[in-house]
């Protein structure tokens, strides 16, 4: 069976000349869970407003279920749930009449859609509100309440979009505990986009990281840390940080290029420990560091690695930023 | 149900069920035509009583309210598109498996419902009040098509009107201007005849006033001067299919672009 998401050489012009997306390629298998991370202006809204169709592309090609979005718009429609950024209720409405306006809608015969509302009611905790207005809902409720519409009709594909911004950490993290719920038991293949790294590496089998509107990375969350190395130095210099660099370039520890940003430096460090503890007792004898961690690397890392300024003559951004203007626009999964 | 009309169902109903639930706005759409219905209109017949012997005024007056109803209600519409768009579901009806077109159809056919439950509420009021409806059976389609087929036309002109302005509040300003105004030049309160000739040129073109002359075939049969004053024909029935036609190229026309200004504005032009 083909991938239920197919992206091919994805274009986005706008009329005002911004070139939102320029020419991305990726894939996402049946059953998997893949996010799509970028700064803002990154052209991942405008990615995911193309798979939803709400934007049409400039160039290139985006299949779902099968599809062909731009010859058969309603049959990819008819098989993808997608939950927006903002609240996206009719505030008129309860919870129960906002479902069933959607299995309307979607074509859900009338004794399955009761099965199904009342079955996703039950999941989301709001079986017991689900007469009230939505007005009347808090936002962890609302959103619960968009996550079970986008699945009411057994979509092949849920797209998220940056589905728990403005949402506190605690309904957060019980959002994301739905959705992995909701994923085990429905069978739906997602494709989220998020600001929030540390969810996207607990939350998804790959990632791709989108930067000026090309995708500079795609892989497990797992082999994109691997790319900045295992351990992370993190520097706060004292005052300049050329002396610091120097040092640490000099001293053999390091596994990759160092990153800087303001008066930090982040850089990949080899896991011998007696380097690491000449090197550490170096920078604060010679009191250039006024904080040093060795931390363990993360998505983060390769975020700011991959999508921070590339380009500066000393090589300094990164062991990532060299290939940040080098857009990955073959990503393959993991076998 | 086909592709071609699947979500009109859901839609038209949602809007209705949606309508139901801004009993104030119904209530101020009301308020005028009830006031000229129950105190104006009896007001004016006692004080200054008809231009023409054959036509009683009061009635005359409350079939023209309908050219005022009617609009001024199909403009509200564009508030209800500027919510949905901008703290709705609109997005969520636009990721739906329907045509997009499907939308603003589902939407004018509720708001001509309303139109239409509305115009009947005025119409028993006015019949309570005084007024002499000479109808047929014959006769009642052409009223009833001719409030249907004003009310599609000026939810047309609403969409587009909302789509281009963006903005609620400039929006509602608009609403008496575009809505009620050309009422005032239709012949609904008084003849044409009596309207300064430049004005009367401009009143032949609007499509308030074919509806207005209409409304009066449908509901004062044989009494009535508005066709004769825009077509200078013989025929009675000859005049009112003219009016019809031209009512209905207004309504279909302003129907049309409003569902390509929908698709451009809220779906990047995509089906």
């Amino acid at each position: 069976m083909s991938d239920p998401v197919q992206v091919r050489d994805l274009h986005k012009t706008y009329s005002n000349g911004v070139q939102a997306v320029r020419g991305i390629s990726f894939t996402v298998g049946e059953g998997e869970v893949f996010g799509l991370l970028g700064p803002n202006g990154a052209g991942k809204s405008t990615t995911i407003g193309m798979l939803t169709t709400m934007l049409r592309p400039s160039a290139g090609q985006i299949l779902v279920a099968g599809h062909d979005l731009a010859r058969e718009p309603r049959a990819a429609r008819q098989a993808t749930g997608v939950v927006f950024q903002d609240s996206v209720l009719d505030n008129d409405f309860s919870g129960r009449q906002n479902l069933d306006l959607h299995a309307r809608l979607w074509r859900l015969p009338r004794a399955e859609a009761d099965r199904r509302i009342a079955a996703l009611l039950a999941v989301i905790g709001l079986a017991d509100r689900a007469s009230d207005g939505v007005r009347t809902y808090s936002g962890g409720m609302r959103r619960r309440l968009e996550i079970a519409r986008a699945l009411l009709a057994k979509p092949a594909i849920l797209l998220l979009d940056e589905p728990t911004t403005g949402l506190d950490p605690a309904v957060r993290q019980e959002l994301w505990d739905l959705i992995r719920r909701l994923r085990a038991t429905e069978g739906v293949t997602v494709l989220l986009s998020t600001h929030y790294l540390e969810e996207a590496e607990r939350v998804c089998d790959r990632v791709a990281i989108m930067h000026q509107g090309h995708l500079v990375a795609v892989d497990t969350p797992r082999r994109l840390v691997d790319t900045v190395g295992h351990d992370l130095l993190e520097l706060e210099a004292t005052a300049s940080t050329g002396e610091a660099l120097q040092i640490l370039q000099a001293s053999g520890a390091t596994a990759g290029r160092p990153l800087l940003t303001a008066q930090t430096i982040s850089v990949p460090i080899r896991p011998d420990a007696d380097q690491r503890s000449r090197l550490l007792r170096r920078l604060v004898d010679d009191g250039l560091a006024a904080s040093v961690t060795i931390r363990r690397g993360s998505l983060n890392d390769v975020f700011l690695h991959l999508t921070s300024a590339s380009g500066r003559p000393d090589g300094v951004a990164g062991a990532g930023a060299a290939d940040a203007t080098r857009p990955a626009t073959e990503a393959r999964r993991p076998a | 149900m086909s592709a071609a009309t699947a979500g009109l169902s859901p839609l038209y109903w949602r809007r209705l069920a949606a309508t139901g639930k801004t009993v104030p706005r119904l209530v101020a759409q009301l308020l005028t035509p009830v006031l000229w219905i129950l105190i104006v209109g009896p007001a004016l017949a006692r004080a200054l009583g008809s231009f023409s012997p054959s036509i009683d005024y009061y009635t005359y007056v409350a079939v023209g309210q309908v050219a005022f109803l009617v609009p001024f209600t199909a403009m509200f519409a564009g508030i209800d598109l500027l919510t949905d768009k901008d703290f709705g579901i609109l997005r969520e009806l636009l990721v739906a498996p329907i045509r997009r077109a499907t939308i603003p159809l589902a939407n004018a056919a509720a708001v001509a419902t309303v139109a239409l439950l509305q115009v009947a509420l005025v119409a028993l009021l006015a019949v309570a009040r005084g007024a002499h409806f000479h109808t047929s059976l014959a006769r009642l389609p052409w009223f009833v098509a001719t409030a249907a087929l004003l009310s599609l036309g000026m939810f047309g002109i609403a969409q587009v009107l909302a789509l281009a302005i963006k903005q609620q509040a400039a929006y509602g300003a608009l609403i008496p201007a575009i809505g009620v105004t050309p009422f005032f030049l239709s012949g609904a309160m008084y003849p044409l005849a009596v309207l300064p000739l430049g004005l009367k040129a401009i009143a032949l073109v609007l499509p308030w006033t074919h509806a207005v002359a209409l409304l009066h075939y449908g509901m004062m049969q044989g009494t009535d001067p508005g066709l004769a004053a825009i077509w200078h024909l013989s025929s009675e029935p000859l005049m009112a299919t003219l009016s019809l036609a031209a009512l209905a190229v207004f309504a279909v026309a302003s129907l049309a672009i409003a569902v390509r200004v929908f698709s451009k504005s809220t779906s990047d032009n995509v089906p």
